[in-house]
């Protein structure tokens, strides 16, 4: 009787709230967003506007996968991938579809602001009062202009983490140049995954990530990069795993990593490394190759005398191998891996002689095969020797720039920009004092001879005045103060820098900021985007805005060329040139109109139509150790040995080194800072890391398939789907082992501390028997004392905050995953 | 009338859980109401432990128990509509019958404390009789089918996307996302799968897709000693949900 009654009650609710519908949708609380259309009738099919689509770039990871972006009667309401892109193929990862979020995000910043608060701290409100778009422009170009005329330009540093394209980051060298700064602009390379590309640097002569062509691999040898989980182009990467582990022959998958995850869950091997040893398991595989005759002899060369065999122990004449594509094997084999077996391996890693053995043999014999690494065996103070050890597999088994193989990205046919910034270039510009100022990062200096960029430098640095004193620093899509290792020094030093953040979001650097100069949201921006080192072939996407922006904000971009134009003097006149984003995209785009992409985009409209432009044909191919270049039909055009080292292999030798010269013009920098002679330094070789933190566990923190781009930790369906962390739902947890965690009378469920010698953070655990014992597992990204209503305060705590600010002195990469820590019951 | 059907490749599926977040986007859920969720076990220990996941989705049952449970017949099995199960949120008493019932745990009541605070219902409070109005709402929205934003207090639960599906022309045997015409009437589950390790079709279609990967790679369905017989087969390794296991607490 009782369910009949409020069956009768909904049924006269729902009767009575056709007439109410109006009055409540103009009720509603949906503060701040316009274009608000009531519901009719909410119980029945209701009738709706004409559906648009949009072209965007996904701009939650790296990838820069298409998107469609749905919007009816003015309100974007989802998101598929582009099935015009070849990045997505109409596909996405789990982060893309929630890109609303960030559109309709209730904590955005809704115009420019200014800071009344002049103290600045974790627990300080800024007291941001709203100002207007001029106020906070002319505020900023007062301010650089003061600076400039006072011959102290170079105190002006651009901080960016995820630029996009010549339309925002793009823009920084030519700001640099013009204002008179060396730190226009200091990218979080450094922080981000620089060790791998350092380690093609020092081998092939690319500093830069790799293209693979995984339609076409039979095996893959994966040294932690989490390929299902965080790898680029992730969603990309999926497809391909649908691919590899259905084509005939089957992809077969090792892999190679210090934590249980997704990929060494569903590779065909998961072997368990003690951190920081991955160099070792490398050269082990490269021992057995060696031994039992498996490098591919067409790319390597041969024994002169086919009789001879490396033999284990054993050194090899000088002269008795002719080396092809390979510079340094005799020495490398004499002076280092003749002792690299597989039982010193298994005393290094952990992993068992007989694994290593399987996994060359397996490797050794599977064309084409292709060894992978990203930030698991490279942010260690050994990482770029590590990379090196890995990448060197690429080699013996001739993988490089073969089909099935690995090669490098191409870039976009982008034409030139209205002007040329050589020509506004005033007397300051061209031979000022700031000329002789090294950047505040210090990268490129003799205490980072290596390193393009240093960001987590630049904090510290600052605090120290060595080498000078900031006096303002304006940030793109990064935010060091919270995520640099030991960020707490740079919640010091940024407290006398006049900060100006440009997030549309509150995040850390927002709260220390003197002005905010929100930008839009990706659904909101004109900007483009060329692609990750991806296939090979060359590809820029572009963002078109699905919607009139939701709030005051401004594109980065117009930003940047609103302040060009209120600088005094040429520079002025050379962004009032430049006028616009938009200007910039259509002059870029200008370089479509001679050489059409695959899709018939040839001009800015039709870039916008389709959202990308591409070409593709990679213009260059190694088969059976000889290099070809395309010839409008094939790869039939033969390459001389001098046209290899010009185009492809970039060493001084024009030929993959196992002894780098890149890292012997450094020797006596790397005896000094890693104990390696000088006279070995070139060497692809074991290097114990040194792991900071004083504790007798490993830490280990890695970038779950929801990170968003430092946004994840404010999404609520982000933190809800937190898994495989052994359950998400809620919270993060740190993963422990439970023998390790009984041994300190931890419960399953309890909150812990984890201590290092820099502090303590919180966190409730689970146990996760799959781990290694001696390591503990928590994904960052957590622990934010600002980020919005979800993020701040919720547990864990940041793994940041007990991880020391110690990098790789080759690569520069800081190294976030070498820590060591103690954890017991809080 | 078809008889749509879902396979899941569990030889293919990574565990990303993109299709999680289509549907939740998709349909409008809050956080926790996964319409479609991945369950993820781990069995074993360091070094040969083993970490295993399931896709699930509501697995649109021949013989569906929850049917049988309601005293209001507000779920209900539709076989003009492929064999859907609905539920009309215009009957629906929210008694929770039906989701003691389910033996596959799809069934879903967000009428409650929520999974995560700041409570996302506050931020955006419902409008026209709706328990949440999210500005980013689908525009798609039938009460009688369970689809778009329910009102308080009812079950709400995966409708295999009907509201693109029904728009397919009649008599196509598979809505495969890679035939660009079909896309828009493909699940949002099946339509975003990157490795492709989600295909929908027409059951009662012997010329289909599913049907001959059923055929070949052995199609299971979960839980078939009750009797459901879903319309949701699993391929691949690891189509099973362990025995429940209390957590260890110490």
């Amino acid at each position: 009787m009782k369910v009949l009654q409020t069956l009768m009650t909904r049924r006269r609710f729902l009767k009575g709230s056709a007439v109410a519908g109006a009055s409540g949708a103009a009720a509603g609380g949906l503060g701040g967003l316009t274009g608000l259309a009531p519901v009719a009738e909410a119980q029945a099919q209701s009738p709706r506007g004409e559906t648009k689509i949009t072209k965007n770039i996904c701009a939650q990871c790296p990838a820069r996968c298409g998107i469609d972006v749905y919007t009816t009667n003015g309100r974007v309401h989802a998101i598929y991938g582009d099935t015009g892109n070849p990045i997505a193929n109409g596909k996405l990862c789990p982060k893309g579809h929630l890109g609303t979020y960030f559109l309709y995000d209730p904590d955005r910043f809704k115009g420019p602001m200014k800071r009344t608060n002049p103290r600045k701290g974790r627990n300080e409100d800024p007291g941001f009062v709203p100002i207007s778009w001029d106020e906070a422009l002319d505020t900023i170009a007062g301010r650089l202009n003061r600076l400039r005329e006072a011959g102290e330009s170079h105190r002006f540093a651009h901080f960016y983490g995820r630029g996009w394209g010549a339309s925002d980051a793009g823009l920084y060298g030519d700001f640099g140049r013009l204002y008179g700064t060396p730190n226009s602009a200091i990218g979080h390379a450094s922080m981000c995954a620089e060790g791998s590309k350092r380690a093609k640097q020092a081998t092939d002569g690319n500093n830069s990530y790799n293209a693979y062509d995984y339609r076409n691999v039979n095996y893959i040898l994966n040294f932690g990069a989490s390929f299902l989980e965080a790898f680029r182009p992730y969603n990309y990467l999926m497809q391909m795993w649908g691919h590899m582990r259905s084509k005939s022959p089957q992809t077969r998958i090792t892999t190679v990593d210090v934590r249980m995850n997704p990929t060494m869950a569903a590779s065909d091997r998961a072997l368990y490394i003690k951190p920081a040893t991955d160099g070792a398991m490398a050269l082990a595989i490269a021992h057995v190759i060696l031994t039992e005759g498996l490098w591919e002899r067409e790319f390597v060369g041969d024994f002169v005398d086919p009789e001879m065999r490396f033999r284990t122990g054993q050194t090899i004449p000088a002269g008795s191998f002719a080396e092809k594509w390979v510079h340094g094997l005799t020495e490398w084999w004499n002076e280092e891996l003749k002792d690299r077996t597989p039982e010193w391996a298994e005393s290094v890693t952990s992993i068992s002689a007989r694994d290593i053995v399987r996994t060359a043999r397996e490797f050794g014999t599977t064309r084409p095969a292709i060894a992978i690494m990203e930030r698991g065996p490279t942010a260690h103070t050994n990482g770029t020797y590590a990379g090196m050890a890995i990448h060197a597999l690429n080699a013996l088994v001739g993988s490089l720039w073969a089909e099935g193989g690995m090669f490098y990205q191409m870039g976009p046919s982008y034409g030139g920009l209205p002007v040329n910034a050589a020509d506004y270039m005033d007397d300051w510009a061209r031979n000022g004092a700031w000329k002789s100022q090294p950047r505040i990062d210090k990268a490129g200096t003799a205490e980072w001879p290596m390193s393009g960029t240093m960001m987590q430098e630049a904090g510290p640095n600052h605090l120290k005045g060595d080498p000078y004193k900031l006096d303002t620093a304006m940030f793109f899509y990064t935010n060091p103060i919270w995520s640099a290792p030991n960020p707490q020094v740079w919640e010091e030093a940024l407290k006398d820098v006049f900060v100006i953040d440009t997030s549309p979001f509150p995040g850390e650097t927002a709260m220390y900021a003197d002005i905010v100069v929100p930008d839009h949201t990706y659904l909101e921006r004109l900007q483009d985007s060329p692609t990750y080192p991806f296939e090979g072939w060359p590809m820029a996407a572009l963002r078109v805005p699905a919607v009139d922006p939701v709030y005051d904000t401004k594109h980065f971009g117009d930003t940047l060329i609103e302040i060009g134009k209120r600088i005094k003097g040429p520079m002025g006149e050379y962004y009032k040139a430049i006028d616009s984003v938009e200007n910039v995209l259509r002059h870029r785009a200008k370089g479509f109109e001679t050489d059409p992409g695959d899709n018939g985009v040839n001009s800015f409209e039709s870039w916008k139509e389709k959202g990308v432009w591409y070409k593709k044909r990679y213009l260059w191919q190694q088969r059976r150790g000889e290099f070809y270049e395309w010839d409008g039909r094939g790869y039939n055009v033969r390459m001389s040995p001098d046209e290899v080292k010009a185009k492809l292999i970039k060493t001084p030798t024009g030929k993959f080194e196992f002894k780098s010269g890149f890292l012997e013009k450094h020797a006596d920098y790397i005896e000094r800072t890693l104990g390696v002679p000088a006279a070995r330094a070139g060497l692809v070789q074991w290097v114990e890391a040194r792991h900071t933190g004083q504790g007798d566990l490993y830490f280990v923190s890695p970038k779950t398939p929801l990170h968003a781009e430092g946004r994840g930790g404010n999404i609520p369906h982000a933190i809800a789907n937190q898994q495989p962390i052994v359950g998400g739902r809620k919270t993060v947890y740190l993963e422990i082992h439970p023998d390790t965690a009984r041994a300190r009378g931890i419960r399953n469920g309890d909150k812990v501390r984890i201590k290092s010698n820099l502090g303590s953070i919180e966190a409730y655990c689970r146990y996760m028997p799959a781990h290694r014992p001696d390591t503990l597992v928590l994904p960052m990204e957590h622990g934010h004392w600002a980020q919005g209503r979800w993020a701040k305060g919720r547990l864990p705590g940041h793994s940041g905050d007990i991880t020391e600010n110690v990098s790789d002195p080759i690569s520069g990469l800081a190294c976030y995953y070498t820590g060591k820590v103690t954890v017991e019951r809080a | 009338m078809a008889k749509w059907g879902m396979v899941i490749d569990l030889d293919k599926c990574t565990g990303c859980q993109a299709c999680t977040t289509a549907c939740a986007m998709e349909n409008n859920t809050l956080p926790g109401e996964s319409w479609q969720d991945v369950l993820f076990y781990h069995q074993g220990k360091y070094p040969s432990a083993q970490m295993k996941w399931l896709p699930r989705p509501c697995m649109q049952c021949e013989n569906p128990s929850c049917v049988h449970v309601c005293p209001t017949r507000a779920t209900y099995k539709d076989m003009d509509a492929g064999g859907i199960v609905f539920v009309d949120w215009n009957k629906c008493i929210g008694c929770k019958y039906c989701m003691i019932a389910c033996p596959y745990g799809v069934r879903f009541y967000a009428d409650e404390k929520p999974l995560l605070e700041p409570d996302l219902r506050d931020i955006f409070p419902g409008s026209n009789g709706q328990l949440w109005s999210p500005p980013y709402q689908n525009p798609e929205q039938d009460w009688k089918r369970g689809i778009g934003i329910q009102p308080a207090g009812v079950v709400s639960k995966c409708t295999f996307c009907y509201h693109k599906v029904s728009k397919a022309p009649a008599g196509t045997p598979d809505l495969d996302e890679d035939i660009p015409e079909l896309k828009e009437y493909v699940p949002a589950c099946v339509r975003t799968c990157a490795p492709k390790a989600r295909f929908f079709g027409d059951l009662d279609n012997p010329e289909s897709q599913v049907n001959r990967l059923i055929g070949d790679k052995h199609g299971v369905r979960l839980k078939d000693h009750t009797g459901n017989k879903p319309q949701v087969y699993y391929l691949g390794a690891g189509a099973g949900v362990p025995a429940f296991e209390p957590k260890p607490r110490s």
